[in-house]
């Protein structure tokens, strides 16, 4: 028993000895691999922001930051923050990182993870060192991968508002859409936020843009920044406009409006160029064109395996000015030719006439595309003219 | 649903696909030393997966519990070593009292799996993999499974090595090493399997 | 103590015992951590420095630690001394600790510093046990940096880290894969026995010599070498 607790005792004072080695060492070592693992979290962090001393995640729980951002990290000595944002690119998701510094400018971005065809994201991230907002909404998206380098700027956009908050500040983090809807549900409550663009068929001067409640409540008219809503019946909702009466005036124009089908089956011209046609009293026509963009097989319209046409509606009032346009249908290349049913680019025909129609800024990198879309409209012109022509 | 696929995961990467034995070399000196004949390879294996549950359902809680409140982290090595120590001695005692049979099966393979790196290796990993207590009990089976499945096969294959006729600088160790090699191969087809079990 | 002796010792590990390519000790980490001679090369001095440490500390108590709870005894002490150079390695080398992860702490388990904590430092003074930790891990770091040269550069392509221009389109990654490690282990073995042409003590098989538990251990065999001891 003497000789159990002796040996007992021999073996608890080695392991008391070795213990207070361990302590030792490790009183020594801990601050030092402490560093040491923060340097190694912190790796991706200094890639874009490399003056940045130490990183901690930042509590983000109570903010309204833009959806795209995942993960918010802030720079221990206030030298600015990094946002990790999802975006959608043009295949996958992109993982973006990107820092923004105290002042607002961009320290650097990089994209994480991401699956694009162009791999054009990989350097893209350069564009936007040092760069604040104003010089990041300079940055040119690249002809060839537009959706994702889109994304991307998007995606940087969103990183310098959500430092901006993340200060203390307050922005608009709405996407333009939101901000239209916004607007028109704000002009005119009956509508129940469902709107739609109206397609003009007679001119109404002096608006930017009108729109009309799907449930036919009313319209919202736009007019620089003001959001007119209007009743069915000419009521202008809203307060303090100027020129009530122009408003109850364009009301009527658009309800008087009847158009008058027009059978393009008598003229055998057509029928291969024209989907429909349409008349006003006033003698304005709507017309559906066709046109042979890339979705004809590289614009040979007369391919046999020709498949998709780019339709587009299109209204000419009697002096041949195009008062509207509009992408009905396209089947164009995903990310390029698709711009086609963008408003940004058919809104560009609106008030052209026929000597001047084809002077509008051409879809990058979809040449096929923008000469199909104008075929159509040349199409549309001559129509009018053979329509014209046998009205009389 | 989610947790009972996880353990189903890790339990099945563990037993084919990480392979203490035979992806991450962990109890290599059993594998290679007590493999010559079955019953002898089924008895070590057995005894590895008893005492590597134990070990885990001891160890876990005095990582957690003890270790980590006190920021005694650095005491885990001399922790587990001295607990895997104490509970074969206390293993071996009491199969010895209570169940002779059983001693004899098993008892005897305990003294060699204190110093069994795939003992203290599963209850470490554990630790760091960040599994919770039941996925840890779960991959601390699979690895017991994995090892005595590991086992079985190799002494089986080690018995058809003993009839043939070998070059004399590869008998012994060198062909045995390479014969390891080519099961380690075959285990290797599991690569990606587990993964995708559920997708 | 002369001066040729205490070379031999030193020799003894490096060369005729050679505790991975002759007395097929600490196989765990010749396998595990080959696979990169820097791992490789790290691994080794981690050892060589548990081993010199823990051979010392042992020897100096050798007439204090009771015969009895020797082995638990040395446990807790190698056990100590890997935790202090893990700790030292995490803290000044962090890229090595990133690469041997857990085989780090599996140094604790390693036979060759049981093995020779038993076999020699508790019957050898101070300075000869600390020679022959020297010797012992020299010769550990020497045979995984041999096979880490073989493993990397048929596998990667490189010597520590750096690639071999020609070998790098070349690379066989089996050799870098578990199943590379046997098969190039085995075949050092065989290589071994060619060149002593069977002089050195070749082990055919695992037998119990180094084992710190042939003593109490209860498979026969062992048994024999016990009572032998």
């Amino acid at each position: 028993m003497k000789t159990n607790l002796k040996n007992l005792s021999v073996f608890i004072c080695i392991c008391a000895v070795i213990t207070l080695l361990l302590a030792t060492t490790n009183f020594i070592t801990a601050p030092i691999i402490e560093k040491n693992q923060n340097a190694s979290a912190n790796k991706a962090l200094l890639e874009v922001m490399p003056d940045g001393t130490g990183f901690e995640k930042a509590d983000v729980a109570d903010k309204a930051l833009p959806a795209t951002v995942t993960e918010v990290y802030k720079e221990t000595s206030g030298k600015g923050y990094v946002i990790k944002l999802k975006t959608a690119g043009y295949g996958t998701d992109m993982i973006i990182m990107c820092g923004v510094n105290a002042e607002g400018v961009v320290t650097g971005a990089v994209c994480l993870s991401s699956n694009e065809t162009l791999g054009k994201e990989k350097e893209y991230g350069v564009n936007f060192k040092d760069k604040d907002a104003a010089d990041v909404e300079g940055v040119d998206i690249i002809a060839g991968a537009t959706k994702t380098t889109e994304a991307y700027k998007n995606a940087v956009k969103d990183a310098l508002n959500t430092a901006i908050i993340m200060g203390g500040g307050s922005v608009d983090i709405r996407t333009e859409e939101e901000i239209l809807a916004d607007n028109l549900s704000e002009a005119f409550p009956d509508g129940e936020k469902k709107f739609e663009k109206l397609f003009l068929v007679e001119d109404i001067e002096g608006f930017d843009a009108i729109y009309t409640a799907t449930n036919g409540k009313g319209y919202v008219f736009v007019k620089g920044e003001q959001f007119i809503g209007v009743k069915d019946d000419g009521t202008v909702v809203t307060k303090d406009v100027a020129d009530a009466s122009a408003v109850t005036a364009a009301v009527a124009t658009i309800k008087a409006t009847v158009l008058e089908d027009i059978n393009i089956t008598k003229y055998a011209d057509l029928e291969a160029t024209v989907l429909s046609a349409k008349k006003t009293a006033t003698g304005n026509f709507v017309i559906e064109a066709k046109g042979a963009g890339y979705g004809i097989k590289g614009g040979d319209e007369y391919h046999p395996a020709s498949n998709e046409y780019i339709i587009v509606r299109v209204s000419i009032n009697a002096q041949g000015k195009i008062i509207d346009c509009l992408t009905v249908s396209q089947a164009e290349t995903k990310g390029l030719g698709d711009q086609c049913a963008d408003p940004k680019f058919y809104g560009q025909f609106a008030g052209k006439n026929e000597t001047n129609y084809t002077e509008i800024d051409a879809i990058s990198g979809a040449t096929l595309t923008t000469n199909g879309y104008t075929q159509a409209i040349e199409r549309a012109y001559a129509a009018v003219k053979i329509l014209k022509g046998g009205a009389q | 649903m989610e947790t009972f696929k996880l353990l189903i995961v890790i339990l099945l990467s563990s037993v084919l696909v990480d392979n203490y034995v035979l992806s991450r070399f962990l109890g290599i000196c059993p594998f290679l030393g007590v493999s010559k004949k079955l019953d002898q390879a089924t008895g070590m294996g057995v005894a590895v997966t008893v005492v590597m549950l134990i070990a885990t359902a001891v160890t876990w809680p005095i990582q957690y519990l003890v270790l980590n409140p006190l920021k005694l982290g650095y005491l885990q090595n001399i922790a587990f070593i001295l607990v895997i120590a104490t509970l074969v001695q206390i293993l071996e005692v009491i199969l010895k009292k209570f169940s002779p049979s059983l001693y004899k099966g098993l008892g005897v393979y305990l003294p060699l799996i204190t110093t069994n790196c795939a003992v203290l290796g599963v209850t470490i990993n554990n630790i760091i993999d960040g599994y919770n207590f039941l996925e840890s009990m779960v991959s601390s089976l699979g690895c017991g499974i994995g090892f005595l499945f590991a086992m079985v096969l190799f002494s089986g294959l080690r018995s058809r090595i003993d009839d043939s006729h070998i070059p004399t600088p590869f008998r012994g160790l060198a062909v045995t090493l390479i014969a390891a090699s080519f099961i380690s191969l075959a285990f290797m087809g599991f690569g990606g399997i587990v993964e995708n079990i559920f997708a | 103590m002369n001066k040729k002796s205490s070379l031999s010792v030193l020799l003894n590990g490096i060369i005729k015992e050679n505790p991975v390519l002759v007395l097929i000790l600490g196989t765990c980490p010749t396998l595990a951590t080959t696979t990169t001679v820097t791992g490789a090369f790290g691994m080794g001095l981690a050892a060589l420095a548990v081993l010199v440490c823990s051979n010392v500390f042992i020897s100096l108590l050798r007439k204090i630690i009771p015969e009895t709870m020797r082995i638990p005894c040395y446990i807790v002490i190698i056990a100590g001394f890997v935790t202090i150079v893990k700790m030292i390695v995490q803290a000044y080398m962090p890229a090595l600790y990133e690469t041997l992860g857990v085989y780090l702490d599996l140094i604790t388990v390693n036979c060759i510093i049981l093995g020779r904590a038993e076999m020699f430092a508790n019957r050898n003074p101070v300075v000869a046990s600390a020679l022959d930790g020297i010797g012992m891990g020299l010769g550990f770091t020497l045979a995984l940096t041999a096979m880490a040269t073989v493993r990397e550069v048929l596998g990667a392509g490189s010597f520590a880290g750096i690639a071999i221009p020609f070998m790098e389109n070349f690379k066989i990654e089996f050799f870098t894969k578990a199943p590379g490690g046997l098969l190039v282990y085995g075949l050092l073995i065989a290589l071994i026995y060619i060149i002593t042409k069977g002089a050195a003590p070749v082990k055919t098989s695992f037998s119990c010599e180094g084992c710190p538990h042939a003593a109490t251990c209860t498979i026969e065999t062992c048994q024999k070498k016990g009572a032998e001891n």
